[in-house]
């Protein structure tokens, strides 16, 4: 670690990703809380934060522990949930083309939202890959180490949190701050709004399935947007 | 199924698909090329599921009063807009959770 710690790139990967780290901390708070709540020991609600590693999926998995859901509703709606990191994965794929199997296999680990908005910024920066590859490093070291104190922190001490604060709407506005900035073309904003509609729409259904369901909707809307957007727009 | 092994079972099997979605064109596909169709379909993933995701946590439960939901509604709107200008994560969490407290202390006034 101390090779890591002294490198330059390394640094400023963790630096630039601290702000991120603040605005985590409440979110992973409620993940904590969410953790105690279902019933977890202190080493299982370690072991998702550490392995999950992601809020939407810890999020889901505890309320849905908690309500007694079986374990297949709980992978499925977890699963889709982290389709997500797909995406991410295949835009970050040509920048970390360069280096070894092992960093790629390794920072793949770290890849969050967060993470990725952050690296795009570095990498198309420019400089060499490794450098690169050291940012983000930086960067998802950061993350990770804050989320696991932020969740230990909500596991322990979160039901001590006044009630009044309302710390659970942290959760929707980390989510908004991700998805609000992409609200500037026809598709992503037909996917979102047809995703809105169809997630009230099937509330109804039992364990949260209504999240899968408005999902899949809003991305079949948003690629048929995008079909009727390339076939309208005069080249 | 036994809580604890209910819950390390989450955590294996998610987080192995986590990591592999994570790996996914890094390392697994990384010499294929995708589909067209499927390629398109990507783009709207994060828009599409991440809505998903905010929307029940912001407004009532289906059958549920809908104005106690009303500060939480109008403070993911306030949040929407800041987010959308800033692009900054800090300033959109300070204005959302800033517009849900001042609402929820008028809100008796008006109750």
């Amino acid at each position: 670690m101390r090779g890591f710690a002294d490198d330059r790139e390394f640094r400023a990967g963790f630096k630039a990703m601290l702000p991120a780290c603040i605005g985590i901390a409440p979110f992973g708070l409620v993940c904590g809380v969410g953790a105690a709540a279902a019933g977890a020991s202190t080493l299982g609600a370690l072991g998702l934060s550490a392995i999950v590693f992601s809020g939407a999926a810890q999020i889901l998995a505890v309320q849905l522990l908690a309500a007694g859901a079986p374990l297949a509703v709980i992978v499925l709606t977890c699963f889709v949930a982290g389709l997500r990191f797909v995406i991410y994965s295949a835009a970050m794929a040509p920048y970390l083309r360069p280096l070894p199997a092992r960093w790629q296999q390794g920072l793949a680990f770290l890849l969050t939202d967060q993470a990725f908005a952050a690296s795009v910024r570095r990498f198309d920066a420019g400089g060499d890959p490794r450098g690169g590859g050291m940012y983000f490093l930086g960067g998802g070291f950061a993350l990770w180490s804050f989320w696991q104190l932020a969740n230990i922190a909500g596991f322990f001490v979160g039901n001590l949190i006044p009630a009044a604060w309302s710390l659970d709407f942290a959760v929707p506005l980390c989510f908004i701050a991700l998805v609000a900035p992409h609200f500037r073309s026809f598709p992503t904003i037909s996917a979102a709004l047809v995703s809105a509609c169809a997630v009230i729409a099937f509330a109804g259904l039992p364990m949260k399935l209504n999240l899968i369901v408005a999902g899949l909707i809003g991305i079949a809307a948003g690629t048929l947007a995008d079909f009727v957007q390339e076939r309208w727009t005069p080249r | 199924m036994d809580t604890a092994l209910k819950l390390w079972s989450v955590v294996l099997i998610v987080g192995a698909l986590n990591y592999l979605s994570r790996l996914s064109f890094i390392a697994l596909f990384a010499r294929r090329r995708v589909p067209p169709l499927l390629a398109r379909a990507f783009r709207y993933v994060p828009a599409a599921m991440l809505t998903a995701l905010v929307v029940p946590m912001v407004v009532a439960a289906p059958g549920g009063a809908w104005l106690p939901a009303l500060p939480k509604i109008a403070a993911a709107l306030v949040a929407g807009i800041v987010a959308f200008v800033t692009h900054s994560q800090l300033k959109t969490l300070g204005s959302g959770m800033l517009t849900l407290w001042v609402l929820q202390a008028l809100a008796p006034r008006f109750g």
